[in-house]
């Protein structure tokens, strides 16, 4: 029974696995922003990423 | 328990009265009682002498128990029907602290008796053996071989018998006392009985009380079984190594995906360029580049950044737009790179290189928006920007594994958790887990 449950559960793990890897998921931290105004080809300051007010590292040892 | 006769002689019932109270006596085992306990009195009567002498007479206390398959019920214990006629109940005695168990003497006219014991609702059914088993006793934890298997000591310990009720095929006594050892190899027990000189084995094999009430067809349920039994069999027994089987084939399987996707990903660089940037000059820093195609299905689109930092950063903000519909893939990254020399020796941080996958890009017309940024006093950066399309994604295999793994340690753990209740309680307990203070 167990066992049973593992190899669905191994299957669908593995189904999805194939479908991300074929789809291209990937881990990173990206935000998807709609109807970006043509005119950034001209005017590319007039876009503001929603990262631009990151805080830098500057330190080092 | 000790060993009774081989049943002898026709099937009769027999209609006596105790001489002690003169209550009727139910006998129910045509004869091959030894002892017979009054139900009425307690007066333990010597079957064998003609006029039922009373060997013991015992007081029962409020203590007094009620077997839980009364005497006189029939059931089919492995396709053969048995009577309950005889009850007792046995304590030892561990660490100052008394546990009681009860046993049940069955009765065949043809096949001879039978027990059944039980403890806090677990149950086992019990014959006598008739080999010797062969007992390896050395370490501190000897064994027993019996019928090619092997059996681990569990307990030994003093069993005084303190309540009786029905027949018995030995000369039962309240009080009597035997060393009894137990040998475990669940769902398996052999127990040895030594009283004097005289040791009896018998063999005992866990009965779940559903089974038990099923085979004497007892009204309502069996008490519920409490805390892990000497040979309860383990319910994930075995489970546990044809799951780490299943995890190989699955880990294998994994490979051999990677090795596939390997093989068929496009890896495919859709655009390049070198850019410079400086941090003291004013004005607007961004810019974007130039368009690009991304062809085929939906895949993922890696932007790597390659930079001449030193002992500095840069970040730069990112924008992945699709010309034709305006949906853009916005993210951001720093990369930094410091290095030096303290009384540690030499140290380094970070890198002038970095990458990302950006996931799930679906075909199309793209180019990328950029605006980096670093501190005002750094100067000139250079750095390129590479984008390839359809990259193998290896943290994904990870996570896969992860997955499969955590299944397969999870029932490992309760496996051995299993095992850790079961030898708590025996002559060998595992090193506690934590500090009991």
């Amino acid at each position: 029974m167990i066992r049973s449950l593992y190899m669905l559960y191994g299957a669908v793990v593995m189904t999805v696995l194939g479908m991300g890897q074929y789809q291209g998921w990937s881990l990173a931290r990206v935000n998807e922003v709609k109807n970006v105004p043509r005119s950034i080809r001209d005017n590319p300051g007039a876009y503001r990423s929603i990262y631009s007010s990151y805080h830098h590292y500057t330190g080092g040892k | 328990m000790s060993t009774g006769p081989t049943p002898t002689g026709k099937p009769q019932v027999k209609a006596l009265n105790c001489p002690g109270c003169g209550a009727a006596l139910a006998v129910r085992s045509f004869g091959n009682a030894v002892t017979i306990v009054c139900d009425s009195c307690h007066s333990i009567l010597d079957a064998k002498d003609p006029n039922l002498q009373i060997l013991q007479r015992f007081k029962v206390a409020t203590d007094e128990v009620r077997p839980l398959i009364p005497l006189g019920t029939r059931g089919k214990i492995r396709g053969t029907d048995y009577e309950a006629i005889g009850f007792q109940r046995r304590t030892i005695e561990v660490d100052g602290l008394p546990y009681s168990w009860h046993e049940y003497v069955l009765f065949n006219p043809y096949k001879g008796f039978r027990y059944l014991t039980e403890y806090n609702g677990h149950w086992n059914d019990v014959s006598i053996l008739k080999a010797l088993p062969e007992v390896h006793a050395f370490g501190s934890a000897p064994t027993v071989r019996y019928l090619g298997e092997t059996y681990k000591h569990f307990q030994t310990a003093q069993a005084g018998t303190s309540f009786v009720l029905g027949e018995f095929p030995w000369q039962v006594r309240v009080g009597e006392a035997a060393v009894v050892t137990d040998y475990v190899s669940p769902p398996r027990v052999l127990s040895s009985e030594k009283t004097g000189n005289e040791v009896t084995w018998s063999m005992g094999e866990y009965m779940a009380g559903k089974d038990v009430w099923k085979a004497f067809r007892l009204p309502g349920s069996p008490p519920d079984a409490v805390g892990v039994y000497e040979n309860q069999p383990s319910p994930l027994s075995g489970e546990a190594k044809t799951i780490w089987v299943a995890f190989a084939g699955f880990a294998l399987l994994l490979l051999v995906m990677m090795i596939g996707f390997d093989m068929i990903a496009r890896n495919e660089q859709v655009f390049t360029g070198s850019y410079r940037y400086d941090s003291n000059q004013r004005g607007e820093a961004s810019f974007v580049t130039d368009e690009f195609d991304i062809r085929g299905h939906t895949s993922n689109v890696e932007v790597k950044t390659g930079t001449d930092v030193n002992n500095r950063w840069i970040y730069l903000n990112y924008a992945l737009v699709n010309e034709d519909t305006g949906k853009a893939f916005d993210f951001g990254r720093e990369v930094s790179y410091y290095h030096g020399h303290d009384s540690d020796g030499s140290w380094t941080e970070g890198g002038q290189n970095d990458s990302v996958a950006v996931p799930s890009v679906p075909a199309g017309r793209y180019y990328l928006r950029v605006e980096p940024e670093s501190d005002p006093g750094y100067g000139v950066t250079y750095y390129t920007i590479t984008v390839k399309r359809d990259v193998p994604q290896y943290s994904l295999y990870g996570l896969a594994l992860l997955a499969l793994l955590i299944p397969a340690v999870l029932l490992t753990w309760r496996t051995l958790s299993f095992e850790h209740l079961r030898w708590a309680e025996s002559d060998h307990p595992p090193i506690k887990w934590g500090n009991d203070e």
